[in-house]
């Protein structure tokens, strides 16, 4: 029972609930299949854009111009491609259910786990392999990615890789494959993680 | 050119009369199409001439289908009789092949497979020898069950021969050398290579065996696995022409399944290599599963539900498929798990045109079969235990 006095706010509530309840019916696999295509089809639906060069795509980051910034604010260019995002946009959804019920919902640790597993939308959209640090993770992170594919720098196309993540508790989640990948060395992203709860690299095909 | 048949169509609706006539018209049949429109008519046709088949509605005005079938057998024992109904019930086709009805199909059907049918039903008298190509030893007695066959099948090989009883699609007795019952049944089922001939017989020597074809086929397929078997290759000549069995030839373009049957003499090696290459190609393997009538969609999906290989013989989202029968492999998942069930094995959906599978492949990912109505789904699960390994090693799950 919702603690007296706590404002549950329901949106954000239902959808968290939600995720569990997918994992009961269909299983971890099953429901973080579910959630990223949910992010695919929300990205689907975010408009194409060029930038003439990285210049002026990292002014949109900076300006909440750029798509990218639609979907989670603005980010950190922290050099070289890598970028820092301060706030995590589940973090209120995250918060008020914890403030209401105390614990997170079952399942989401299993989840996470499964997340972070290898395979096809992984290795396609580069997301998880350990940078996973909750469900939430399993929306974002595809969602990022494919409106990276949405978007090209002087006609080229852009490719956006998670590097790592940060849970509200403070433990950072790091992808090595896809951090060897992006050619950042790990102590980059460690480093951008303790000031940022999300860490990801764009690259210029 | 094969003496000319006589099928008798019995209706009393004058649409389906005439849809049934045109339908059979087919040079495949080579075939006299006489009709009635009621029991009692098609007694007097038969009793003017004979008839080799009857084809009638059961459910008739005046003297129903059943009753004509059970006149039939009594009077002219020699006249298959093919059964078809609008009202398919369980009762129904018990009662048919109780009452010694050579087939039962259900309306509305389709023209293919109902001309299919009726060709069985009027060659069903005539033995045959000959080589199939592509097809293992394992589709004929399929085929055999499938077809609610009573007959013996010969299987003559280098290593030794047998024969297999069939009583009303059921396996009863085999014998090969000093062995018989399963044992023999399984000794054939492992021969390399020779001859078939399929025979009408009124009944088996004996019973020694009271398993279901699907458990024999499936013990057969893992002592193979086990012992190891060179394929070999039927090649039935008589049934070139018209393509009348389109999955048995079809079978040909994958001919280096382990397990077919080889007659014509084919190289164990160039047999070996070209099942290791299709080892490693999983579209290969998958399409080792649209080979079997009525079967027209095989994808590989991983349990998030996004798609890691798939061929189709139809324009079908393969995407799609899989990312919605993630959600159904998951649920019937769940269920055993609330259930207590253990692992799931295999789930199936069955809609009006046809059945949809779920086999778990590896621990990563599971298999979707989308086939036909009345496709051989015995087949299908003898396919997906004979190719699990495979497909996990191909995919690298």
């Amino acid at each position: 029972m919702p603690d007296e006095g706590k404002i549950l706010d329901i949106a954000r509530v239902s959808f968290l609930n939600m995720i569990k309840e997918m994992i009961t019916l269909g299983g971890v696999a099953a429901a973080k299949g579910g959630l990223i295509r949910n992010a695919l089809a929300c990205a689907d639906r975010i408009r194409e854009v060029d930038y003439p060069d990285f210049d002026a795509f990292v002014a949109a980051i900076g300006n909440a111009t750029n798509p990218i910034t639609v979907i989670e604010g603005k980010a950190e260019h922290t050099g070289d491609g890598v970028f820092g995002l301060p706030d995590c946009p589940f973090a209120p959804a995250i918060a008020n259910y914890t403030e209401v019920f105390g614990v997170l919902p079952e399942g989401y640790a299993e989840f996470t786990a499964e997340f972070n597993k290898p395979g096809p939308a992984t290795a396609r959209y580069r997301i998880g392999e350990g940078a996973g640090v909750s469900p939430f993770c399993a929306v974002h992170q595809p969602l990022r990615s494919a409106i990276g594919d949405k978007i090209t720098i002087g006609g080229k196309k852009v490719r956006v890789t998670q590097l790592g993540c940060k849970s509200g508790a403070g433990k950072k989640g790091f992808a090595d494959r896809l951090i060897k990948e992006a050619g950042v060395a790990k102590e980059v992203v460690d480093a951008v993680l303790d000031n940022h709860m999300c860490c990801y690299h764009v690259a210029v095909e | 050119m094969a003496e000319e048949k006589r099928i008798l169509v019995v209706d009393d609706e004058e649409d389906m009369i005439w849809t049934l006539k045109n339908c059979l018209n087919h040079q495949s049949l080579h075939a006299e199409i006489v009709t009635a429109a009621s029991g009692e008519e098609a007694m007097e046709v038969m009793e003017a001439e004979p008839v080799d088949l009857v084809l009638t509605d059961i459910r008739m005005s005046g003297m129903s289908g059943l009753d004509l079938m059970l006149e039939v057998r009594n009077r002219w024992p020699g006249t298959a009789v093919i059964v078809m109904t609008a009202f398919p019930s369980p009762e129904y086709k018990q009662e048919v092949l109780g009452r010694g009805g050579l087939h039962y199909i259900e309306k509305p059907f389709d023209i293919v497979e109902l001309r299919q049918v009726v060709f069985d039903a009027v060659n069903d008298d005539r033995s045959f020898t000959g080589t199939v190509v592509g097809v293992s030893l394992g589709d004929i007695v399929q085929v055999n069950c499938l077809s609610q066959s009573t007959s013996a099948l010969e299987v003559k090989a280098k290593q030794g021969d047998g024969v297999i009883f069939f009583v009303k699609g059921r396996i009863v007795h085999a014998e090969s050398g000093s062995l018989s019952g399963e044992e023999a049944f399984y000794r054939i089922m492992g021969l390399d290579g020779g001859n078939i001939a399929s025979k009408k017989v009124a009944r088996a020597p004996e019973t020694s065996i009271d398993k279901p074809c699907e458990a024999l086929l499936i013990e057969a397929a893992r002592r193979i696995d086990e012992g190891g078997r060179d394929g070999a290759v039927f090649d039935l000549d008589a049934l070139d022409a018209e393509d009348p069995f389109p999955a048995l030839i079809h079978e040909k373009d994958h001919s280096s399944n382990n397990g077919d049957f080889r007659a014509d003499g084919g190289d164990p090696q160039q047999s070996q290599a070209q099942e290791d290459d299709m080892d490693g190609n999983l579209n290969d393997l998958l399409g080792e599963f649209t080979t079997i009538a009525g079967v027209n969609t095989a994808c590989l999906v991983g349990r998030d539900g996004f798609l890691l290989d798939s061929t189709a013989t139809m324009d079908v989202d393969t995407e799609m498929i899989g990312a919605i029968a993630s959600s159904g492999f998951g649920a019937s998942e769940s269920m055993g798990n609330q259930l207590g069930k253990g692992k799931m094995a295999m789930t199936m959906i069955e809609y009006d045109q046809g059945p949809v599978i779920f086999s778990p492949v590896g621990d990563e990912a599971f298999l979707v079969i989308v086939a036909d109505k009345d496709s051989n789904l015995g087949m299908i699960r003898l396919k997906i235990k004979k190719h699990a390994q495979a497909i996990i090693a191909a995919a690298a799950i």
